[in-house]
C-alpha cells in the first residue's frame, strides 16, 4: 500500500469531466484506489464517490493505492493531476 | 343468483376458487422481500442487469461515436461510468443482502441515497447531474424488467392456491409470477387461445379462460367461482351441490392422472402386438420437459408461432437459442420444428399487413414464408444452426402444391450452402416433411409425398377445410364431425400414400390427442400420433388395451357402408368396453 498527497491545480477542481478521467484511469489498474479530502475517503474507482469529494481547485488530496500495480497506478493518477486533466488553463 | 359467463377454454382443466381481480400495475410494482435462499440469485440478477446495461452503452458508443458530438459522447461515457460505479453496485447489493429486498427496490433506495448526498453537497458545479444518475439507473431498471425475477410479490395475496385471477389481459411475465404462486385458474376479458399468455398457461397446465367479456364487472372480489375449461364457462353464485360436483370431478381427474402414470413405462404395443408411436406437441420449454417426463419418442410438432408474438420479429440468434434449448431439453430425442404457421386465427401483430379478406384462405403458413423470404431464411438458418445439437426435422405447414415444397427446399439448400461457406456446421441429412391439412394436399398426396421425407396430418385444419366450417363459429360448429366419411376417406388415402412412398405419416391434430378418436386413427392404420404431453398417458392406456386388428375391421366395415351406422356409433364401437 502506498499513499501520496496530490494538489489539484486545474481551474475547475474535480468536476464531472475531470472525475470521469480520473475514474477511467484508476479503473485500468487492478489495485484498489482511494481518495481522501476534507475528512471524506472514497473509492477512486467510483465516479460518484469522486464527485462527492467535492474537491475544488487548490484542494489537497491523499491518494492511496493497494495492489500489485500500485506504483504504476499512482504514477498514472499523478500524471493526470499534474497535467491538469488536460484542461486548458 | 347464479351466473354463467362464457369464453374460450385454453385447457380443459377445472379450477375452483375465489375471485381476485387484478388491478393494472398490481404486478408491475416490484417491491418485495426475498426468501433467504433467493438472495444469491437476486444478486446475480442485479449484476447481470448492470453488465447488460453497460454493454448496451458500450455498443452504442462504438456504433455512434462518429455521428455524435463530444458532449453526447461524454454523456454516454458518464452513464457508463455510473453503471460501473462500485458505490452504486456494491451499495445496492449490500441492501439486497442486508434487507432481503428485491433488486429493483434496492436499486431505487441506493440511487435515492446517492441523490440525497449530492443535494447536500450544494455545489452544483461539482455535483453529479441529477438526470445522469436517473437515466443510468433507468437503464438498469429496464434490464431488470427484461429478466423478471421469479419473484414473490407482496402485492397480490401470497397464497394463490384457491384463487382465480381475473384480469383484462395478462402478459407472459405476469403468468409466470402467478404460476409460481400456484394460482388456481386465470380468466381474461381479452386475448385469444393462441396468445402468448394462453400458450404459456397451456404449457404450465393452468386452467384458463380467455375472451370472457366484462368479467371484471360481472365477478365480485372474493366471490367463489368454478372455472370449467372444457365448456369454456365461469360459474358464479353456484350452489353447494354444483361446487361439490366440480370438486369431485376435479379430484377424479387428479386420481386418474396419477393412475395413468403406471402405463408410461410400458412398451407401446397394442393388445394384439401392433407397435404404435406416441409423440409430443410442444411450444415452450416446460412442454419439452413434460414430453420427456411422459416418455415421448420424439416431439412430433414444435410450433414456432409464439416466437413471433412480441412487438418485434425474432432475429436469427433469438430463434437459434430457442431451438437449441428445445433440442437440448429432449436429450437426443428428435424434434420436428414446424416453420412459422402464421395466419388464420394466429397472426402475429407484426404481420398484420398480410391479412387478406378471408384469412383462412389467405396468405398463411408456408405461403406467407415464401412471400416474405427474408423471414423464412432467418428461421431456416436458425433451425439449421441448431440442428448440430441434436436430431431435428423441418415441417412445412399449409401446402397445396408440390412446387411449394420444391421452392422451400431450394431455400433450405441455399441456407445450408451459405452456412457451410460461413464455416458453420449443419446437419447434412435434415429431413423435410409437410403438413397435409388442405383438401388439395390430401387429394394430391401422391404428388406431395414425392419430394417429402415425411407427412404430418393436421386434422384440425383438414376437417375445417373439408367440411367448410369454422369451428369457432357457433352457428355452424355443430357440423364439425371428425367421423364424416369425407374426412375418413382422406385420412385413409394419406395413410396409404405414405405407405406407398415409404414416407412416415404422423397425425398431430386434436384427433390424435382425443381418446375417442385415437382408436379411430389406429383403425385407419395411422399409428404415429403426436399430442400435448398432458393427454398422452390416457391415449397410451387406450391404445395398449386396444386390438389393432379389431379397430381396422370396425373402421373398414364402416367405410364400406357408412350408412350402416352414425359416426357416433362408430366411435362407440371402437371405445373400450
Amino acid at each position: 500500500m502506498i499513499s501520496r498527497p496530490l494538489t489539484l491545480s486545474n481551474r475547475l477542481g474535480l468536476h464531472a469531466r475531470a472525475a470521469s478521467k480520473l475514474v477511467q484511469t484508476t479503473a485500468r489498474f487492478d489495485s484498489e484506489a482511494w481518495l481522501s479530502h476534507g475528512g471524506k475517503r472514497v473509492n477512486a474507482k467510483s465516479i460518484m464517490g469522486v464527485l462527492l469529494l467535492g474537491a475544488p481547485c487548490g484542494a489537497e488530496l491523499i491518494a492511496e493505492f493497494d495492489g500489485p500495480d500500485e506504483d504504476d497506478a499512482l504514477e498514472a493518477v499523478k500524471a493526470l493531476v499534474d497535467e491538469r486533466f488536460g484542461e486548458e488553463q | 343468483m347464479s351466473l354463467a359467463l362464457t369464453g374460450l377454454g385454453v385447457t380443459s382443466g377445472i379450477a375452483i376458487g375465489r375471485v381476485h381481480r387484478l388491478t393494472p400495475g398490481e404486478l408491475s410494482i416490484p417491491e418485495y422481500h426475498l426468501d433467504d435462499d433467493a438472495v444469491g440469485s437476486e444478486l446475480e440478477r442485479l449484476h447481470k442487469a448492470f453488465g447488460r446495461g453497460e454493454k448496451f452503452l458500450a455498443g452504442l458508443l462504438a456504433r455512434m461515436s462518429e455521428e455524435m458530438t463530444e458532449t453526447g459522447r461524454d454523456l454516454l461515457e458518464a452513464h457508463r461510468l455510473i453503471l460501473r460505479d462500485p458505490m452504486l453496485i456494491d451499495g445496492t447489493a449490500e441492501r439486497i443482502r442486508r434487507d432481503r429486498i428485491n433488486a429493483e427496490w434496492a436499486l431505487v433506495q441506493q440511487a435515492d441515497q446517492l441523490q440525497a448526498e449530492f443535494r447536500r453537497m450544494g455545489d452544483e458545479y461539482l455535483a453529479l447531474r441529477h438526470e445522469d444518475l436517473e437515466q443510468a439507473v433507468g437503464l438498469v431498471r429496464r434490464e431488470l424488467a427484461e429478466q423478471p425475477a421469479l419473484f414473490v410479490s407482496t402485492q397480490v395475496p401470497h397464497r394463490l392456491e384457491d384463487t382465480i385471477v381475473v384480469a383484462t389481459e395478462l402478459g407472459p411475465a405476469e403468468i409466470t409470477v402467478l404460476a409460481q404462486r400456484k394460482v388456481a385458474g386465470l380468466i381474461t376479458e381479452h386475448g385469444g387461445p393462441w396468445s402468448h399468455a394462453a400458450i404459456l398457461a397451456r404449457s404450465l397446465e393452468i386452467p384458463m379462460l380467455v375472451g370472457v367479456h366484462h368479467a371484471l364487472n360481472l365477478l365480485d372480489e372474493s366471490e367463489g367461482v368454478i372455472l370449467d375449461g372444457h365448456y369454456g364457462a365461469v360459474l358464479a353464485g353456484a350452489d353447494e351441490g354444483l361446487f361439490s360436483h366440480y370438486r369431485e370431478k376435479r379430484e377424479a381427474s387428479r386420481r386418474r392422472r396419477l393412475d395413468l402414470r403406471r402405463y408410461l413405462g410400458r412398451a407401446s404395443l397394442t393388445r394384439d402386438g401392433q407397435a404404435f408411436t406416441l409423440l409430443g406437441n410442444a411450444d415452450l420449454l416446460p412442454d419439452f420437459e413434460r414430453c420427456r417426463e411422459v416418455g415421448v419418442e420424439a416431439v412430433g410438432l414444435m410450433r414456432t408461432e409464439y416466437l413471433y408474438l412480441d412487438d418485434a420479429l425474432p432475429d436469427e440468434d433469438t430463434q437459434y437459442r430457442a431451438y437449441r434449448a428445445a433440442i437440448e431439453a429432449m436429450q437426443g430425442r428428435p424434434i420436428t420444428i414446424r416453420t412459422l404457421d402464421a395466419g388464420g386465427d394466429k397472426l402475429p401483430a407484426m404481420l398484420g399487413f398480410t391479412k387478406g379478406p378471408n384469412p383462412a384462405l389467405g396468405l398463411r403458413g408456408l405461403r406467407l414464408s415464401l412471400s416474405l423470404s427474408e423471414l423464412f431464411v432467418q428461421q431456416i438458418r436458425a433451425i439449421l444452426r441448431a440442428s448440430v445439437h441434436g436430431p431435428v426435422e423441418i415441417l412445412l405447414p399449409m401446402l397445396t402444391r408440390a412446387d411449394e415444397i420444391v421452392q422451400a427446399r431450394k431455400v433450405i439448400e441455399r441456407c445450408r450452402d451459405e452456412l457451410r461457406s460461413e464455416g458453420v456446421a449443419v446437419d447434412p441429412e435434415l429431413p423435410v416433411g409437410g403438413m397435409i391439412e388442405t383438401p388439395a394436399a390430401a387429394l394430391d398426396v401422391d404428388q406431395l409425398a414425392g419430394p417429402l421425407d415425411f407427412l404430418s396430418i393436421g386434422t384440425n385444419d383438414l376437417i375445417q377445410y373439408v367440411l367448410a366450417i369454422d369451428r369457432s363459429d357457433e352457428l355452424v360448429n355443430y357440423l364439425y364431425d371428425p367421423t364424416h366419411p369425407a374426412v375418413l376417406f382422406l385420412l385413409q388415402r394419406i395413410q396409404q400414400a405414405g405407405a406407398r412412398h415409404n414416407c412416415p405419416v404422423t397425425v398431430c391434430g386434436e384427433l390424435a390427442g382425443d381418446e375417442r378418436t385415437a382408436r379411430l386413427l389406429l383403425g385407419l392404420g395411422l399409428n404415429r400420433l403426436s399430442m400435448p404431453p398432458s393427454v398422452l398417458p390416457g391415449i397410451k392406456k387406450s391404445l395398449l388395451e386396444a386390438s389393432a386388428a379389431d379397430c381396422r375391421r370396425i373402421v373398414q366395415a364402416w367405410l364400406d357402408d357408412p350408412a350402416d351406422a352414425t359416426g357416433q356409433e362408430l366411435l362407440e364401437r371402437l371405445s373400450p368396453e
